[in-house]
């Protein structure tokens, strides 16, 4: 047996960590210039925003989205244009690390990954049952 | 002060307080009473995480003054991390009250011998807890392994022991012996845990992943294949999979004895009912398929001829429960709600022989012996009848397993034999007379294991001087 209410909290919580990580990273780079590990940090969210449409089962060790609660909590707070956009500033941030550009891209990708982690915080502290329409989709006669 | 601040500020004094309470907390437990290495190993990531936080919060003061702007930022970080000491908090207090005096401390030490002899998990420890529900459960450490790496780079000093797994027993269940075999599925769901998590993938585990995939495809109809419902139907079929792989690795690690315990249990919790035995719900297959798969797996390895003879309750109801035929299984998605019946045949047909062909990998240099069984029965029912703790005097040790399953086809059998030898015969049995003899039996086996354990060691020992 696995206490299954906690499991599902769970998820939420390693999602918050996950865009905390994001967020210290950026924030570093952009206030204070250290880059160390904005590499690492943004290809780990950039792995994980490109398998958001096929869910598995294996998770790497920094990976995300790969679970229903934190699928539906991405959902919740970015439209699809948000998560191409955010892809897209990621992807700008790595190709040139060093512009001035970089730094003010990197200031709209906190305030992203903020509102993740707040509605992953949330979503922890009150967590919800799988959505009706998921629901019956795993029932007969869809 | 800004009013930002100072409500910053006393967030990070309200988390100062907090790990300071718990590092305490830990180092006082660990003084004061004894532990299992693991919980040791667990308590300690808790010190020094509790140390690193207190180290890292003066910065958080820092940077919030520095940089103003970002002071909600900044205690969103500070509330994240209070919400993983939460988790962490919730497992410390089960953990200190599961010392030497309250767990059964022959069977967790047998049992952690036996998993750290399965593939690939030398090394592996488990932390027991306590827990205030009458259920056993293990807490899925594959979350806190990935909380845990993230908050390391906030505190590089806080490293979470590597296959480090945590099981929860009833807090009443502790002093007693049997019931407690069903930890042996709970340390299953760690090992696959584990498997699921490892680097190097056991190529069975490969075998497993894709049979869901195909199981998928089959399962779920492609109008239905939106990333959400894609996750909600993995997250059933891998609830249906973990519970089947660690009853059969439970079976190969310690024989009909997991099986016989595991539908007292049941029978408790009132899932033994036909109507309740076929049914699939989103977190367990049903426990008629369940048991089907324990009398298979009991049959391919002999076990089941080598009890042929023994005629318990328990061992009626798994014959019973495990002939219905699988075309009467049915999936609920809710308490009414009939799932999709295709999850269940595709898991049957495409899922469970890859689980199958999975244990029997996993557990190759960890399974037990019927054959041994067999021999060793006859000279633990000599001493059980006897009233003395199971030993082989001028033979060869018994082992932990054939005493385990003696002594319980015993306790299920015999109990009475036991009274009619000891007690005055115009007696009339109560249950405490019942209970009184039940107790003995269990001292015993525990006894015996014990003594097989350390026999083991000193030949072992022995063998390594000469």
């Amino acid at each position: 047996m696995t206490p299954i209410d906690l499991q599902d909290r769970a998820e939420y919580l390693t999602l918050a960590l996950f865009a905390q990580r994001i967020v210290s990273v950026l924030m570093a780079y952009v206030d204070e210039k250290k880059s160390a590990k904005l590499k690492g940090a943004l290809e780990g969210a950039l792995d994980s925003l490109q398998r958001v449409q096929h869910p598995t089962l294996s998770r790497s060790k920094v990976a995300a989205f790969g679970s229903y609660e934190q699928l539906r909590t991405l959902d919740e707070v970015w439209t699809d244009q948000d998560r191409t956009r955010a892809v897209r500033m990621i992807r700008a941030i790595l190709r040139a690390p060093d512009s001035p550009k970089s730094s003010k891209i990197a200031d709209e990708l906190i305030r992203l990954f903020s509102d993740l982690q707040n509605q992953a915080l949330w979503n922890f502290e009150q967590p919800k049952p799988v959505s009706p329409r998921v629901m019956q989709r795993l029932c007969q006669l869809t | 002060m800004s009013t930002d601040l100072a409500d910053l500020l006393h967030d990070t004094t309200v988390l100062h307080r907090f790990v300071d309470f718990l590092e305490g907390y830990c180092k006082e437990h660990e003084s004061s009473k004894t532990y299992p290495d693991s919980s040791g190993e667990f308590f300690g990531y808790v010190r020094r995480l509790s140390a690193g936080i207190k180290e890292q919060l003066p910065r958080q003061i820092r940077l919030a003054r520095k940089f103003p702007h970002r002071l909600p930022t900044l205690r969103s970080g500070i509330l994240a991390l209070k919400q993983y000491l939460r988790i962490l908090h919730a497992l410390v207090k089960p953990a200190t009250d599961a010392h030497a005096l309250t767990i059964p401390a022959p069977l967790i030490d047998l049992a952690s011998e036996q998993l750290r002899a399965v593939d690939a998990m030398s090394g592996t420890q488990v932390v027991v807890l306590l827990a205030s529900e009458l259920m056993y459960f293990q807490w899925p450490h594959t979350q806190i392994k990935l909380q845990a790496t993230l908050v390391q780079e906030f505190i590089p000093r806080a490293v979470l022991p590597p296959k480090l797994g945590f099981i929860e027993l009833p807090y009443s269940q502790g002093p007693s012996f049997f019931t407690n075999l069903n930890i042996y599925h709970e340390i299953g769901h760690v090992v696959y845990e584990e498997l699921a998590g490892s680097s190097r993938p056991n190529p069975h585990f490969v075998r497993l992943k894709s049979s869901i995939s195909r199981w998928l495809t089959l399962a779920l109809p492609s109008r239905n294949r939106d990333p959400q419902s894609i996750a909600v139907a993995l997250r059933i079929v891998e609830n249906w999979t973990q519970e089947i792989f660690c009853d059969l690795f439970a079976i190969k690690l310690i024989g009909p004895a997991f099986s016989l315990s595991f539908i007292e249990m049941l029978g408790m919790l009132g899932y033994l009912s036909r109507s309740s035995s076929i049914r699939f719900n989103p977190t367990h297959p049903a426990p008629a398929f369940r048991l089907a798969e324990h009398l298979r797996s009991l049959s391919d390895d002999g076990w089941w001829e080598a009890i042929h003879d023994t005629n318990c309750e328990q061992k009626r109801t798994l014959a019973k429960l495990a002939a219905i035929p699988s075309s009467s299984y049915r999936f609920y998605i809710d308490e009414k709600k009939p799932g999709l019946q295709a999850f269940v045949i595709n898991f049957l047909e495409t899922v469970a022989p890859a689980i199958r062909s999975l244990v029997s990998e996993v557990t190759r240099n960890a399974s037990c012996s019927a054959s041994q069984f067999s021999t060793d029965r006859v000279i633990i029912n000599k001493c059980l009848v006897a009233g003395v703790v199971p030993h082989n005097p001028g033979g060869s040790a018994l082992t932990p397993v054939s005493i385990i399953n003696s002594s319980l086809l015993f306790y299920l059998t015999s109990i009475a034999e036991l009274i009619r030898h000891f007690e005055k015969s115009n007696e009339r049995v109560t249950v405490e007379i019942y209970s009184k003899w039940m107790k003995r039996v269990e001292a015993w086996t525990i006894k015996a294991i014990d003594d097989s354990r350390l026999y083991a060691q000193l030949v072992e020992n022995r063998r390594a001087k000469a």
